[in-house]
């Protein structure tokens, strides 16, 4: 099936819901956030659909208890309330019992753009890679994204899914081996780029721009967050002469500090520019293109940083 | 019935007994917010109220019995020693370095529903589980415990306007009102209404009543299966109930006796056998 033109909440709602027409036992909670696929969800599936109201921590809670009973269940809400005001209720009551429940956090980075800062989503994954139990999954398109969906149904514990909004350019098939964790977008060379989410479709165009001025980079799209597959994404960046990990995230615990610590654990010398959101509060108000392009992430930034980065590694 | 009850108030002196003498070895423990639920849960436990079978505690159909105030967990274990769940040698162990016996109750331990230790998740959980046995037309009722001090975390009352609004009657909770919290009084009259009245405006049936009278305990958990709404009843509870100078101090919350003390307490407690 294609999922082109497919928003990426549709693509990952409308897999929960084939999921959920074959499978009695899955329930879905959302905290009275709305997506358009979730409106055939609750018409169809009355039994299995719970709006638990703007009340985050009781469904938290109340997924506690339906998993414990023996269901599989799909909480929804945005990121900073169902993840930064339910921390602990995330630790103790699904990881810590390493319950089959699905996080879907909405507004992945930027996305909610101009709400501001409260709905920003930038320091979920330095906060929830700390649960040990915890699969992070962040897709980058809408092929992955639904089979994002079909991984967290097959887990047999927590899963966090990161959900961008809006149309991504296609990256995956449906015959990827979806199990790897990450995808060699474009093939490696001498300077790869790791990103994940909504910015691998911003890489992609750093890319081009750096083809402009001679220089040919790869690409990997790192989705799977945690548990990283360490030792297949090493392999394929061992020969790398300099890594740029892209993200839209604090520069604090996101990609850019994985790759730092699977380069330092297994012994890798490998020149890293991490770009990424400052150690700062983004109180500014606008698009999403307008806070990237604010934080210094334009493309025409990122290809002047990695051409002064590479300069200062060659010397 | 009396008999019933003379067997229930002998029950709960012996549970009293031993779990002062576990924190007399280990020296650590709740006392005070232990025994002012310990003749609700022996009700519970010994008063044909919770439906369980000793020999296989993960049974299915069993009621769900989610415990808020996890720090009682002593009064648990030395129940479900009695009861048959929890095998005697483990209370040995009891808060020892690596010990599953701790503070607080894990889910490995038969008995235990949940992980507990933090305050206000009881009720959430509790909903789901009573959510889920609708949804499978499973019988099972769900009962909680919660303190009174527990009932000012937020989470608490998403849960219950939750449960009201899901008509869960399967549902039934105990506040444990001992009107002490760790280091202040719960005034009766803080200014913000009473628990019943909070209760009764989030949907909620009510019924209060003294939490050490066996007769009142029992006659509350009565016609379980006529709820037409959730369930909370609000025990009047007297922290370190059944030792005279433990009773009604915060310093009883989670104060070591000294060896004096353990006498003194020992052998209140053995006079009223």
């Amino acid at each position: 099936m294609s999922f082109a033109g497919v928003d990426i909440r549709d693509a990952f709602f409308k897999e929960v819901y084939n999921i959920a027409m074959q499978d009695k036992n899955v329930v879905f909670i959302t905290a009275d956030t709305d997506s358009f696929v979730l409106h055939d969800f609750k018409r169809d599936l009355p039994r299995q659909f719970i709006n638990a109201s703007v009340a985050e921590q009781n469904m938290i809670n109340v997924a506690t208890g339906l998993a414990l009973s023996g269901k599989k269940v799909f909480i929804l809400a945005l990121i900073p309330f169902v993840i930064l005001r339910c921390f602990e209720h995330i630790k103790v009551n699904i990881c810590s019992m390493n319950l089959p429940i699905t996080i879907i956090g909405l507004g992945a980075g930027f996305a909610s753009g101009i709400d501001g800062p409260t709905h920003h989503a930038i320091d979920d994954i330095a906060i929830m890679r700390v649960l040990p139990e915890i699969t992070i999954l962040n897709p980058s398109d809408s092929m992955l994204s639904a089979n994002c969906a079909r991984i967290a149904y097959q887990a047999n514990g927590p899963v966090y899914v990161r959900l961008d909004k809006g149309k991504f350019p296609e990256l995956y098939e449906s015959s990827y081996d979806f199990s790897a964790g990450f995808k060699i977008i474009k093939p490696l060379r001498e300077v790869n780029i790791i990103s994940t989410g909504f910015m691998t479709k911003e890489a992609l165009r750093l890319i081009g721009k750096l083809k402009e001025k001679s220089l040919d980079a790869g690409l990997i799209d790192l989705y799977r967050i945690k548990p990283l597959n360490s030792l297949p994404l090493l392999k394929h960046i061992a020969n790398s002469k300099l890594l740029v990990t892209i993200e839209e995230n604090s520069i604090i615990g996101g990609i850019g500090t994985i790759v730092s610590e699977l380069l330092t654990d297994n012994r890798k010398s490998i020149a890293l520019k991490r770009i990424a959101l400052k150690d700062k509060q983004y109180f500014n108000y606008g698009t999403r293109e307008w806070l990237i392009d604010n934080c210094g992430m334009d493309i025409n930034s990122l290809v002047k940083d990695i051409l002064t980065y590479l300069k200062i590694t060659e010397n | 019935m009396q008999d019933k009850i003379e067997f229930l108030k002998k029950k709960s002196r012996e549970i009293r007994l031993r779990v002062l003498d576990t924190i007399s070895e280990a020296l650590k423990g709740h006392i005070g917010g232990t025994y002012s639920c310990v003749d609700i849960l022996v009700a519970l436990y010994y008063g044909n109220i919770l439906c369980f079978r000793s020999k296989d505690p993960k049974w299915q159909r069993r009621d769900r019995f989610i415990i808020g105030k996890g720090h009682a967990c002593l009064a648990f274990y030395h129940i479900w020693i009695d009861l048959g769940f929890l095998d005697v040698s483990k209370i040995k162990d009891y808060g020892k370095n690596g010990s599953i016996l701790g503070g607080q109750l894990h889910i490995s331990t038969a008995g235990a529903e949940y992980n507990s230790g933090s305050l206000g998740h009881a009720v959430g959980i509790g909903a789901g589980m009573s959510l889920a046995a609708k949804m499978d037309k499973k019988d099972y009722k769900v009962f909680f415990l919660i303190g009174d001090g527990e009932c000012a975390e937020g989470s608490i009352w998403e849960s219950v306007m939750f449960a009201a609004k899901h008509k869960l009657n399967n549902l039934i909770g105990i506040v444990d009102r001992n009107r002490l919290s760790v280091t202040d009084v719960i005034e009766k009259d803080d200014g913000s209404g009473s628990l019943e009245g909070k209760f009764k405006a989030c949907g909620w049936k009510v019924i209060n009543i003294n939490g050490h009278s066996f007769g009142e305990i029992l006659s509350a958990f009565r016609n379980l299966d006529r709820l037409r709404q959730p369930l909370m009843i609000v025990a009047d509870t007297v922290k370190g109930k059944g030792v005279s100078f433990m009773e009604n101090g915060t310093k009883w919350h989670h104060g070591i006796p000294t060896k004096e003390e353990f006498e003194l307490a020992r052998g209140e407690l053995e006079r009223q056998l």
